[in-house]
């Protein structure tokens, strides 16, 4: 709004949105590093320029946690890359890694004013480029505010909830104890996400980060089975469970049980256990080289699979979509990244079974049309199937991306923690103690309360989350 | 003026105005009858400057004050067997009709008098006529009586006047309250007033007297006026005792809250004892009374009338460099002690010693003199009130800004200003005195240190949230002011809830609307006329004005108000050795906000006492535990405890304070009593961020960021005080000129009394609430600093009205047409969280519903929609064509907006059927006018009240300088005034104008809401006017001042609610349509409109929304990303996507939601809604101060039964005027016309015959455009003194030749043909001496010609763009905002000359040589013609005055082409800087 900035007004027009640099397609599908090559200060700078400085940052509204995208953008274009960080974990605390794994083009990008033929600006590649080299430069969050109250939290799952619950705690002075199962923090970010697009190393350099910052990590330590809850109840004061939805939607067809038949999470986490060296028996591993893989969904886990078997060395890789490419669900940016590297893909196109004898043969799929009604007015497409059009896709493995939901341990209920009919943790909305269960000291947030999300959701609902645990401490309820 | 009764918002004292006046003077003192009934006959010629009941026949009140008739007098009072003293005085008393109460005044006075050893000879009755009364005025006649007071011999007329002051006053104080009827017209020995509600043809038929042979006066002073009001107040005619006033003191309210505060300090010897009279002025009513009581205080205190005005009402002098030292001296002197009182004003008046005419320093008041042969002088508003023949003219001027005019009857010496300003500089040695005792705190050069003692990051944090600095702030706003030097420009309006009405905590500030100035009185251009604008600031003590004495000098003098850190260290520091006194801000431990505000004023009257000069209020040094009290709340009650205690005069308030960061707020403390003020906030964020690299540093000087700051914030605060009107920061010094909007009465009675405040809401509670939480924050550094959200969306903070939701939601519901998505988004408005104050006002739920098929269709009420007006320049044609499309498709009507229409939009669907007249005349042509069902005046706008505009050169492209009449690149300027609208009998000329032009049209006129709205409303009104727009303050805007679109305006709901009571209570509402406007986004918004009394509704953002706006509010930057508002060409045509079928969309959407809601109230048609303010309930509040406020006045039927007309039911607001002579030329004329021949035509003029010419032009461009009959041209002959606006808006085809003289605007909005004036023959005086035409000439003109051999009044070629003119002498501030045409001027110029002068070129002829002195350097360059390679120039210029001679017949004209070639090196060529000399001719050739 201000006329002082003296930038150009007419950048948008003037320098086209340029995405960051990816690897050639041919080295992008026999390695696992990230794709996206580091940017250059000017040209950085140059995108930020792009923004409009909107007196409505319609990118802003829509980011789940209301980045201050245009005046961050505005610090890096003025080249203040520490205030810049500085003002990204204001309202973020894992900037870097929305940065990388956000589906922007839903997002900000998506509401950015300039979106369509200008090209919105490039806020996620310049979100993470902000943390990166930050932190390469010797930034380190502020803490010296910070006036220890000698209280400390329990935090269930490592997982992007609990860690922005833990940011934001160990922030103001509480100090956070987060217990997770696996041998490192992350949970999905760890070991549901390829490491082309998340490197592991910004995952662990957050963990070095939060450590320096006074939050505290018991792994390998799976509350429920090697640590009860009511452990924890006693020696806290208050917990936050941040345990993600790990259960996987299954497509209730028949031949979903054939040995080929792989659940997207587990062919994931197997691919990952091998890249970080965790694999606790090779025979976890699930390798779909030489394969004719097709892959069932359209959302981002369903490109996960997808670029996961190409770079395994699938002899093809099919992925199938029920609705058109238009409303696919995903990231658009992964939805692109799959073809170039080679994925064909099926729209219309509804799996009905999977055929074969003892082994993968192929999947029987139905063409599928666009119906509307009341639901389609909303923006959502119904679809069904037009009978008579069945055919088989050929495949020797298949894996299903159906997405997932929650799966609520047993004990939840002997602590009366309710959930909802589908299986999620029910929290209360107040202003006052948002995110709290119905037990009173016991807080939610991130998949498990909101069903399989995206991280930057869970991130909100940890921050969310650990404000109302901060009013709880200051004003228990009993 | 606070009130919380649920009486409404129409407040009597809220009445301007303004009117005619003059006088006439006998040269040698000769009483005459001739002369008194010359003065009729004056009067009788101006009824076209006042206004007239509804009865047709009650005026607002006309009189004379004459001279003291002695022998008439001697002769009356015989006959009513009266026996007077050789020494008596006579008075003109108003009394109750009833005896009784009569008697009892009688009583009284005579007490009064009696203890100044004054007997009462008698009284008579005077004989009236009631005949001559409507019936309005004599609901109140009063029994009007003289007086007559026997005096011994050895008393002399002073003492004896002096006497009768005291007695007067004393009689006064003792009546008032009681009876209300009484007043004393005049009462004194040397004059004698006759005044009455009538029109001025019946003055002399209402007062026999008047017709008396006997009668013979050799002074009468003249008033016709002009109210906005209609409710006659006898006592409120002028003349009052000593002077008749035109205009309107625009400072009225800092000069009588000083009047009250300087009382207890003025002695004089002659006055021993004035405590007995306080107040010394009236501190309500008429501010032209005030200033006459002011006037008579210092008449009695011995000061003369010379004195006395030129202290009241100074030209300017503090900018003028080359004014004489000595006179500089008694300027300054005097300013120590006395604040301006600045106008719009022209003044006449006589004590019987001198007649006199002053004008303030703007000259915004029109004033002709003429001395005839039978030694007479004649001061009027308007050149030939009475029949002179020409020959009889000795002499003829005109009074010029800041200059004063004095005969002295005693001598009959005619005193003109530089003699008299060489009298008033000569009694004391001033500059010496000046010399002696003033000490100048000059800022130094460089000042490299912002902050001495640099706040640590921790600290800085702690401040900067206790006092609430946001990130947003600091970025858009702080930073701005130091680096850009200016105030930061933003576009669109404030979508924000009032402070009251917001769940977050928000400034204290933001409570304060600031008010402005429109119709009765203009804002200034502080920018291009700031050689009359000073913040000058004293610091000392004041003294007593009686006694001149070189210690009353003793002052310490800073050029602004705002304080750099050294210059406080100076203040308070030992060289100086001023006494001051620290106090804290800070309270805490138990004691309430109130109670430490009581023991900070209580802290203060001892430190006055104790002698300290300088109190410094500081809320520098926190201490954790306390919270400081607001600086705004402690300097408002520290003032006003001073005013009562009679102690302010005696000290300073510096202000040492972090909330202090924009100009508003500077302008709140000072306008609340601050002297000076130190915002060490802003310097402390400022250097934070320079040494943190935030700061742009491009240039060396940039370095200095604490004096780019003050620049930034002194141009702010002369925004903010010229926008009032209002030329010095003295003047604007505890003017307390703002609405409070929310604050609670308790709050307002103790910091704030007599600020207007009328919704009530919070108090020191919640005041206090909000200080604990910013203090919580502020403490714990765990809380970072708050982003903001002010200005724009942010996420958590302040609601916005037009945040995504709204806006996509909208998006999507008009260009799917779905009207469930409207839905969707009316329910998003409708239920938002409470942000205007109808959001607290339901319909009523009781209502009976009707059948949804039983109510009017939505056609019926698509004809109430209006755009709003938003011009070319601000929208990309596309827009602004689609607006129009879909509108005249509807049946709506679009707003042209500024800059004129393409003519291929004319006749089509394309056109705007209103076309707008702003101030900036761009396109502004009789072809443009006639091409409209309603011309629309923007008197204000919305977002930005009060102040101009600028369409930067970037945005001016081949298309718009087409329309604009301006080149491509050029910027252009919209000046914060209409130039020939300073008041009202203005507004009313302009109005004449254009029924004169476009018969058909109605015309409109576009208010903004602020208190007293309704009252200029009724004016407006009166003026016949038949539209009246009242717009919100979130009116959007294309670019403003960030802090323009904040802080000025009030909610429509206010000044609409007041404008239909007050039209309603003055019986005036069913003669004109009244509009809302001002974000109004669903059929919700527009029915509660139509309750509160509109009958028509204004769009402005949310068509614009439809067609494609997401309110990114960069307007002003060209980039508009959606295409709607830029003219950039890749945006437009590749990235618009706006239809006009979306929004007609959108409007039928609102009319479906309307009809919806009119049937759940049982309502059928519009009209029967209109005013039902029965059926809305108002809501209790969410928060604590929503729950406070008091909405009874907005519902209020201000006692007026249901009966009274609740719309408009009149046809037209015809004029009083029937324009008979223009009529007759029609008459004669249109054959000529329609056949295309045209023909010489011959009539004569007087100078009530107004617009002469316009009826005509109106006829040729309907059938012929602009220029079409420029081939066949009608010459037109005329012998007289044309009225006002002679060929205004003159069309190509028709030649004007008048044979005498014109006044003001003559060739306004000019198009083409040409315009010849000459004096008349037989003439004696010197006709290049001789002022010919008047002010304000050739204002827009677009093209034509105009020749007069004589001179010209100010601002002559304002806002030209295309005539070509040749004069022989201007006044000030000629060709100012020119962009096009060219001037000639023979003569020597005002000051200056050529101020925002943009294109065209002008000649100006410079025999003194002191041109150089007197033009504006800012935009133009001058060059010598007589120079090589300027042959081109000098032929044109030889040929324009060979046709100067050969039209007027000049004889100066003729002079100089005898002796061109010793003319020619005296001549300037003036053209603007960016112009190249060789473009000038060929640019001129193009354009004709």
């Amino acid at each position: 709004m201000s006329s002082s900035t003296g930038s150009r007004t007419l950048a948008f027009l003037e320098t086209p949105r340029r995405d960051s640099d990816k690897l050639p397609i041919e080295e992008r599908v026999v390695s696992w590093r990230e794709i996206y090559t580091r940017s250059e200060p000017a040209a950085v700078a140059a995108q930020a320029g792009r923004c409009l400085d909107c007196g409505n940052p319609f990118c802003e509204w829509k980011c789940p946690v209301h980045n201050y995208i245009p005046n961050w953008l505005k610090l890096i274009e003025e080249g203040k890359l520490f205030e810049a960080a500085e003002l990204s974990h204001r309202t973020n605390s894992l900037p870097e890694i929305c940065g990388r794994i956000c589906p922007q083009d839903r997002l900000c990008e998506g509401a950015c004013t300039l979106n369509g033929e200008l090209g919105a600006v490039t806020i996620g590649s310049i979100e993470k480029y902000i943390t990166d080299e930050a932190l390469k430069a010797g930034w380190r969050p502020d803490m010296s505010h910070v006036k220890p109250t000698g209280q400390q939290v329990a935090i269930v799952g490592a997982g992007p909830a609990g860690l922005a619950c833990a940011d934001v705690l160990v922030r103001n002075g509480v100090t956070p104890v987060v217990f997770d199962r696996q041998p490192r923090i992350g949970g999905l970010l760890t070991f549901g996400i390829p490491p082309f697009k998340l490197e592991k190393e910004v995952v662990e350099r957050r963990h070095e980060l939060l450590k320096e910052m006074g939050v505290r990590f018991v792994l390998d330590t799976e509350v429920g089975r090697d640590l009860p809850l009511k452990k924890l109840l006693d020696e806290y004061p208050a917990v936050f469970l941040g345990m993600g939805a790990y259960g996987a939607v299954r497509g209730q067809f028949p031949g979903e049980d054939l040995p080929e038949v792989y659940q997207a999470l587990p062919y994931l986490i197997a691919n990952i256990n091998r890249q970080l060296g965790l694999e606790k028996n090779p025979r976890d591993f699930i390798d779909l080289a030489g394969k004719r893989v097709v892959v069932l969904g359209g959302g981002d886990t369903g490109m996960d699979c997808n670029r996961t078997a190409i770079r395994q060395g699938a002899a093809s890789v099919t992925c199938t979509y029920r609705r058109d490419e238009e409303h696919m669900p995903g990231s658009k940016r992964d939805y692109l990244s799959s073809r170039e590297e080679g994925v064909e893909f099926e729209f219309n196109t509804q799996p009905i079974e999977i055929v074969g004898d003892g082994k993968v043969e192929g999947v029987k799929v139905l063409e599928t049309r666009a119906v509307s009604g009341p639901a389609a007015r909303r923006g959502r497409v119904m679809t069904e199937t037009v009978p008579g059009t069945e055919r088989i896709i050929p495949a020797d493995a298949v894996v299903v991306a159906f997405g997932f939901r929650a799966n609520p341990p047993q004990w939840f209920t002997e602590h009366g923690i309710e959930v909802q009919p589908d299986g999620r943790v029910r929290v209360s909305r107040s202003k006052e103690r948002p995110f709290a269960t119905t037990h009173g000291r016991v807080f939610a947030g991130g998949d498990m309360v909101r069903g399989a999300d995206l991280v930057v959701t869970a991130v909100f609902e940890g921050r969310e989350a650990a404000r109302g645990i901060l009013n709880h401490l200051r004003q228990p309820v009993s | 003026m606070s009130s919380s009764n649920a009486a409404g918002l129409y407040d009597p004292s809220y009445e301007r105005d303004s009117c005619g006046f003059g006088l006439i003077a006998s040269l040698d003192d000769q009483p005459s009858h001739w002369l008194v009934r010359t003065a009729i006959v004056s009067l009788n010629r101006l009824t076209h400057r006042g206004a007239i009941a509804a009865d047709g026949k009650t005026g607002d009140g006309c009189g004379l004050l004459l001279k003291k008739p002695t022998e008439f007098l001697t002769a009356v009072a015989a006959q009513a067997g009266i026996a007077l003293t050789p020494r008596f005085a006579a008075g003109c008393l108003f009394l109750d009709p009833h005896e009784p109460q009569a008697a009892h005044a009688r009583e009284e006075l005579a007490r009064q008098l009696a203890r100044e050893e004054l007997e009462v000879a008698g009284w008579r009755s005077v004989p009236v006529n009631e005949q001559a009364c409507g019936a309005e005025a004599l609901k109140t006649l009063p029994r009007i009586e003289q007086v007559f007071v026997n005096c011994r011999m050895d008393v002399d007329e002073a003492t004896l006047n002096r006497k009768l002051f005291l007695a007067r006053r004393r009689a006064e104080k003792a009546l008032e309250g009681s009876d209300t009827k009484f007043y004393v017209a005049s009462l004194s020995a040397s004059t004698l007033v006759y005044k009455s509600m009538v029109m001025p043809q019946h003055l002399a038929e209402f007062y026999p007297d008047l017709s008396d042979e006997r009668l013979t006066a050799s002074v009468a002073v003249f008033h016709q006026r002009f109210s906005t009001n209609t409710l006659p107040q006898w006592r409120l005619a002028h003349p009052y005792r000593y002077l008749a006033h035109n205009g309107e003191i625009n400072t009225i309210a800092g000069n009588r809250s000083w009047a009250v505060a300087r009382g207890p300090i003025l002695r004089s010897p002659l006055l021993p004892d004035l405590t007995e009279i306080m107040p010394l002025v009236s501190l309500s009513g008429s501010d032209s009374q005030t200033l006459d009581n002011m006037l008579e205080v210092l008449l009695m205190g011995g000061l003369d009338v010379l004195q006395a005005m030129r202290m009241l009402i100074p030209p300017a002098w503090q900018t003028v460099d080359a004014i004489d030292p000595d006179l500089r001296a008694f300027y300054e002197y005097y300013a120590a002690h006395m604040e301006p009182w600045d106008g719009p004003a022209g003044v006449v008046l006589t004590d019987g010693r001198y007649a006199a005419c002053t004008l303030d320093r703007n000259g915004l008041r029109p004033a002709r003199f003429c001395v005839t042969r039978n030694r007479h002088l004649t001061v009027a508003s308007e050149a030939g009130v009475w029949d002179y023949a020409p020959e009889d003219v000795v002499r003829k001027g005109r009074l010029g800004p800041g200059e004063m005019l004095a005969l002295d009857l005693s001598t009959g010496q005619l005193l003109e200003s530089r003699d008299i300003d060489a009298l008033l500089k000569s009694r004391h040695p001033y500059k010496t005195w000046l010399k002696r005792n003033v000490r100048y705190l000059e800022s130094d050069l460089i000042d490299p240190r912002l902050a001495a003692e640099p706040m640590d990051g921790d600290t800085l944090a702690l401040y900067q949230k206790m006092f609430h600095i946001t990130a947003e702030e600091r970025d858009e706003i702080i930073r701005v002011l130091a680096e850009d030097e200016s105030e930061a420009v933003g576009s669109m309006g404030d979508d924000t809830p009032m402070p009251v009405l917001s769940e977050k905590v928000r400034s204290l500030y933001d409570y304060f609307r600031q008010q402005f100035a429109q119709v009765t009185n203009p804002p200034i251009d502080p920018l291009r006329e700031s050689l009359v604008m000073s913040q000058q600031t004293q610091i000392g003590p004041e003294c007593n004005i009686f006694m001149p004495v070189p210690e009353h000098a003793r002052h310490i003098v800073i050029n602004s108000p705002v304080l750099s850190q050294r210059k406080l260290r100076q203040l308070v520091g030992k060289e100086l050795g001023l006494a001051h006194e620290f106090i804290d801000l800070q309270y805490g431990g138990g004691e309430s906000l109130r109670e430490a505000l009581l023991r900070i004023c209580r802290q203060a009257e001892a430190a006055v006492r104790a002698g300290k000069l300088i109190l410094l209020l500081s809320d520098r040094y926190l201490v954790q535990g306390k919270v400081p009290a607001h600086a705004l709340l402690a300097t408002g009650a520290v003032h006003h405890h001073l005013v009562r205690a009679g102690l302010r005069c005696r000290c300073n308030l510096v202000i040492e304070t972090g909330t202090a960061r924009d100009a508003h707020h500077f302008a709140c403390l000072i306008g609340c009593g601050a002297t000076a003020v130190y915002p060490y906030m802003a310097y402390q964020t400022l250097f934070d961020m320079m040494s943190r690299g935030r700061m742009k540093l491009d240039a060396p000087t940039r370095l200095e960021f604490g004096r780019s700051y003050r620049r930034g914030i002194r141009k702010g605060l002369f925004k903010i005080i010229s926008k009032m009107g209002i030329a010095t920061i003295a003047s604007y010094r505890s003017a307390q000129l703002f609405e409070i909007v929310g604050l609670a009465d308790e709050v307002v009675s103790l910091c704030f009394p007599g600020m207007v405040s009328r919704i009530q809401g919070a108090g020191f509670e919640d005041l206090e609430a909000d200080l604990r939480e910013l203090a919580a924050r502020a403490w714990d550094p765990g809380q970072p600093l708050e982003q903001g959200g002010l200005l724009k969306y942010v996420h958590d903070g302040e609601y916005h009205m037009y945040n995504p939701d709204v806006v996509l939601t909208l998006q999507s519901a008009v260009m799917t047409g779905d009207y469930q998505r409207y839905q969707e988004y009316a329910r998003l408005v409708n239920e938002r969280p409470v942000s205007c104050l109808r959001d607290l006002l339901a319909l009523d739920s009781d209502a009976r519903p009707i059948d949804i098929a039983e109510v009017e269709p939505i056609e019926e009420i698509l004809k109430r929609f209006d755009g709003a007006g938003m011009s070319l320049g601000a929208l990309s044609p596309e827009a602004h064509e689609a607006l129009a499309i879909a509108l005249n498709r509807l049946g709506g009507r679009s707003n042209s907006g500024e800059g004129g229409e393409d003519p291929a939009r004319y006749g089509n669907e394309r056109n705007s059927k209103i076309k707008q007249i702003a101030s900036g005349r761009f396109g502004v042509t009789p072809e443009y006018l006639i091409n409209a069902e309603v011309l629309q005046i923007k008197i204000a706008q919305g977002a930005k009240p009060g102040e101009g505009g600028q369409l930067p050169g970037h945005k001016v492209n081949e298309m718009i300088a087409r329309l604009r009449f301006a080149r491509p690149g050029v910027g252009l300027i919209s000046p914060p005034p209409h130039h020939d609208i300073y008041s009202i009998e203005d507004l009313a000329q302009l109005i004449f104008d254009l029924k004169q032009i476009n018969p058909g049209a109605l015309v409109s006129v576009k208010l903004v809401a602020e208190p007293g709205v309704g009252t200029v409303a009724a004016g407006v009104a009166k003026a016949y006017a038949d539209l009246i727009t009242i717009s919100g303050y979130d009116g959007g805007t294309g670019a403003s001042p960030l802090s323009s679109i904040k802080y000025a305006g009030t909610p429509w709901e206010l000044g609409l609610a007041e404008t239909h009571q007050t039209l309603r209570a003055n019986d005036l509402r069913h003669r004109v349509r009244l509009q809302t406007d001002g974000g109004l986004k669903t059929g919700l918004d527009v029915i509660k409109a139509a309750l509160i009394g509109a009958e028509s509704f204004g769009f402005g953002t949310a068509p614009i929304v439809a067609l494609g706006c997401k309110y990114l509010r960069i307007c002003h930057l060209n980039n508009c990303a959606t295409g709607v508002a830029t003219q950039n060409k890749v945006l437009r045509s590749q990235h618009f996507i706006g239809k006009p079928e979306m929004v007609m969309n959108y409007f039928r959407f609102v009319a479906r939601e309307c009809r919806e809601l009119m049937a759940s109230l049982g309502v059928r048609r519009m009209e029967e809604l209109i005013g039902r303010t029965d059926y809305l309930r108002i809501l209790t509040g969410g928060t604590a101060k929503q729950s406070k406020l008091d909405l009874r006045p907005i519902l209020s039927a201000a006692g007026l039964s249901a009966g009274a007309a609740q719309f408009c039911l009149d046809e037209r607001n015809a004029p009083f005027d029937k324009g008979e002579l223009a009529e007759r030329m029609l008459e004669d004329l249109r054959g000529a016309i329609e056949k295309r021949s045209g023909g010489t035509f011959s009539y004569t003029v007087a100078n009530f015959n107004r617009s002469i010419g316009a009826r005509l032009s109106g006829e040729i461009a309907r059938r012929w455009g602009n220029y079409g009959m420029a081939d066949t041209p009608i010459e037109v002959h005329l012998r007289g003194t044309a009225g006002q606006s002679f060929g205004v808006w003159n069309a190509g085809g028709l030649h004007l030749h008048l044979e005498g003289d014109a006044n003001d605007y003559v060739g306004k909005g000019m198009a083409g043909g040409k315009i010849v004036i000459h004096p008349p023959r037989g003439s004696t005086f010197v006709a290049r001496d001789t002022v010919i035409i008047g002010n304000t000439c050739l204002y827009g003109a677009t093209g034509g010609e105009l020749y007069a051999a004589g001179q010209a009044g100010e601002r002559f070629a304002v806002r030209n763009s295309g005539a070509v003119a040749v004069v022989e002498g201007a006044g000030d501030h000629c060709c100012e905002y020119m962009t096009g045409g060219m001037v000639c001027v023979l003569g020597r110029t005002g000051l200056n000359f050529g101020a925002g002068f943009t294109g065209g070129f002008a000649y100006v002829l410079d025999l003194e040589r002191d041109f150089v002195d007197r033009y504006n350097h800012e935009l133009i360059d001058i060059h010598r013609i007589a120079s090589e390679g300027m042959e081109t120039h000098l032929q044109h210029l030889r040929g324009l005055i060979e046709r100067h001679v050969s039209e007027t017949g000049s004889v100066w004209g003729e002079q100089i082409l005898n002796d061109f070639r010793s003319f020619m090196g005296k001549f300037w060529l003036v053209k603007p800087k960016a112009a190249a000399i060789d473009e000038l001719i060929e640019s001129l050739r193009r354009a004709a």
